[in-house]
């Protein structure tokens, strides 16, 4: 599904991220681990164009993601508050991005009720703009939107971060139905252990931008992992 | 801990963005405040000769004293409007050990040292030199000047009260505004004379100084209103207070749903430029580009042709410069989620496009009546009109590929140079001489008529070539969008 390959980015001579190959199967949950600065980030920038590799590349379905953008109506992905537009109010941007990806009435509404739980009553008709909401609420609102068109591949940097215990819980369960239902294809970091092996049937590790550990998730991958970054 | 307060102050003031720009148009704005700040010296040291003009009897020291009054109702009005209230950056201070009443006090005292209070001393102090000190003595022009320095303090905190108090209910202003203009006429018709007032009061607590002890008084009890006001309120949402907007009106626009996507695109740019301050003020000041016809046509010097093309130029496109410059700046917040989702780009630049000629079109509209001075000026402004929606519209697009630089979209625009990089400056002035470009070589071969032709004409067809031009701009955007998009996660 994703694929990459020599891929390397580096900011004035300081090499941030250097993947030389790395593939991830349709269906796949891969989740990244690493601290600060790991390149989590900017992995996942490389894989939605936002950023220029200084050399490499990565496909998705075969194809560069920079020469076309195909790829871009079967992947979902919600990285920070960067991507909100903040002054709409959470309704307004939802019916927005369902217009940029040709959804219908029907399908927005489907949508609101299958989230209404997620939301918790704290998202819709609320009269706020995002900007105003808190940041686990904008959270919501970002990977709620990812989720919108029903994706085949979905990109999210820290989706459990400021979410409160409950919608922790909510969404580990609904990527874990996405993924047997629909055979979702996750790309998932997280710095909290306990949530991505949980959640991810693969984790990578890495560290100043190189992948020190690819292993699949077994009962003591947990472990293994909290022996690698204990200090 | 006073002397934390003022270095984290200090910090915050030389480390802002203010000076984050190009040292150039640092240099450039040190010397327009340089040239603002002389003015105010030169007529200091010439207000007595002025004053001596108007009133030629009198004593020039009481007439000044006339205007006190006025001046500091009109200090009022003006600092409600354009007086950012002091806040220092509570919440990082309201958790820690430090005692409110010294916070407090930090505010009101750091709310002293402002333009307000330094710019009037810039009159105040060569007119004591000049004419109080000559005319007098020493101990008058000295008394006198500490006098002033407690009015405007006084000034200063009353209205720092009234702001916090008010801020929300500018009604009042208005009012106070309207009863300020009642006072002027009924002072020009000798009904009720508040310069009188205004003189005597400030004479007499010159002369008597002892009773200058009573402006302090005034001041103590200022000075504690605020405080109480404020100690009362001191929690987060207070002092900090961000008012919940209420979702307005664009909210319920459902006609555009019906042009489907461009239209939901065409309704995101309304909402862009609405619902964010800095866009509404630069969007709010733009009908007074519509009046500059009124400067130029009435007057007999600037009316060849170069200059009314020039107008025709900045009247009709305007609002499109003040929009079209910044059409992708002002995205910086949310501008990789433009990037990484599905939004068709061909559409999303249709959109400004749209938005881009209605302000056109709707300028040229608003200018049609200056035909009443000549229906020359009708047809430079057709020419130009057509140029501006043709080709200049394109042009911009084409160049706000160069953006680089975020905007916080919360500040309003005055004095606020964030975001507008050297390039934008660069860019502007060409715009307005390229058609007088056009125009010059058929000048010189006398063909006047025919240069103002060549504008309109350019424009007719780069509108009929429209979507080739089009495809241009995107393919320059497509190119250089990670570049913008890293200048606008650089804060």
């Amino acid at each position: 599904m994703i694929e990459v390959k020599s891929l390397a980015k580096g900011y004035n001579g300081t090499i941030v991220l250097d993947i030389p190959e790395l593939k991830i199967e349709k269906g796949e949950s891969f989740g990244l681990v690493g601290n600060n600065g790991a390149g989590k980030t900017t992995f996942f920038r490389l894989i939605l164009d936002l950023i220029k590799a200084n050399k490499g590349e990565v496909l998705s379905q075969g194809i560069d993601v920079k020469k076309t953008v195909d790829w871009k109506s079967y992947t979902g992905s919600y990285l920070d508050e960067g991507f909100l537009i903040d002054f709409l109010t959470p309704e307004e941007y939802f019916n927005f991005i369902a217009s940029v990806n040709n959804l219908s009435k029907g399908d927005i509404q489907k949508f609101m009720d299958e989230f209404e739980d997620f939301f918790n009553g704290e998202i819709i008709g609320k009269g706020k703009y995002i900007r105003d909401l808190s940041r686990g609420n904008k959270q919501k609102v970002g990977i709620a939107a990812s989720l919108m068109t029903e994706p085949e591949v979905l990109i999210l940097d820290e989706p459990f971060a400021s979410l409160d215990p409950s919608s922790q819980i909510r969404l580990k369960n609904l990527l874990k139905k996405l993924k047997e239902e629909k055979n979702l294809t996750m790309l998932i970091s997280s710095h909290d252990l306990n949530h991505v092996t949980e959640v991810c049937e693969r984790i990578v590790v890495l560290d100043k931008g190189i992948v020190i550990h690819d292993i699949k998730t077994q009962e003591d991958t947990l472990k293994e992992l909290e022996s690698y970054f204990a200090v | 801990m006073f002397k934390w307060f003022l270095s984290h102050q200090w910090k915050e003031l030389t480390r802002s963005n203010f000076w984050q720009k190009s040292l150039i148009i640092n240099i450039i704005i040190g010397f327009f405040m340089l040239i603002m700040f002389s003015y105010l010296v030169l007529l200091g040291l010439f207000i007595d000769e002025i004053l001596t003009e108007l009133y030629p009897t009198g004593d020039i020291f009481t007439i000044f004293n006339g205007g006190l009054l006025y001046y500091l109702g009109a200090d009022l009005f003006v600092r409600f409007f354009l007086y950012s209230l002091p806040v220092i950056n509570v919440e990082s201070y309201l958790h820690l050990p430090i005692k409110k009443s010294k916070i407090l006090s930090f505010i009101l005292l750091k709310s002293t040292l402002n333009i307000f209070n330094v710019l009037p001393f810039l009159v105040l102090i060569p007119f004591a030199l000049k004419v109080v000190k000559v005319d007098y003595s020493v101990t008058l022009a000295i008394s006198w000047l500490v006098l002033m320095l407690i009015v405007i303090l006084n000034n200063s905190f009353l209205l720092h009260y009234l702001k916090r108090r008010f801020i929300d209910k500018p009604v009042y202003m208005g009012i106070f505004a309207l009863l300020m203009a009642t006072i002027i006429v009924l002072d020009k018709f000798h009904v009720f004379s508040l310069s009188d007032y205004s003189s005597s009061l400030f004479n007499f607590l010159a002369f008597n100084p002892i009773y200058i002890v009573i402006p302090i008084t005034i001041l103590g009890l200022v000075y504690g209103i605020n405080y109480s006001y404020l100690r009362s309120r001191m929690t987060l949402e207070d002092i900090n207070a961000k008012k919940l907007k209420k979702v307005d009106s664009l909210s319920r626009v459902k006609y555009l749903d019906s042009f489907g996507e461009l239209g939901e695109m065409i309704l995101l740019e309304l909402k862009l430029v609405w619902r964010n301050k800095r866009s509404r003020s630069i969007i709010m000041m733009s009908p007074m580009f519509l009046l500059y016809g009124l400067l130029f046509y009435p007057n007999e010097d600037m009316s060849s042709l170069g200059f009314l093309i020039f107008v025709g130029v900045f009247m009709t496109g305007g609002i499109m410069f003040n929009y079209g410059q910044y059409m992708l700046s002002w995205e910086s917040n949310y501008f990789d989620g433009i990037i990484a989702s599905n939004i068709d780009f061909q559409k999303h630049f249709r959109a400004k496009y749209i938005m881009i000629i209605s302000t056109v079109i709707i300028s040229y509209i608003l200018t049609i009546p200056y035909v009443y001075f000549g229906t020359n000026v009708l047809l430079i402004n057709t020419a130009t009109f057509l140029f501006n929606l043709g080709f200049l519209s394109m042009l911009l697009m084409y160049f706000s590929s160069s953006s680089r630089k975020r905007m916080d979209m919360a500040k309003s625009s005055a004095f606020n140079y964030q975001g507008m990089g050297a390039s934008n400056w660069i860019m502007i002035l060409p715009f307005f001489l390229l058609p007088i470009v056009i125009w010059l070589p058929f000048k010189f071969l006398g063909l006047s008529e025919w240069g103002i032709g060549a504008i309109g004409f350019i424009g007719i067809v780069s509108l009929i070539f429209h979507k080739s031009l089009m495809k241009i701009v995107i393919k320059r955007f497509e190119k250089k969008k990670h570049l913008i998009a890293e200048g606008f996660r650089e804060s």
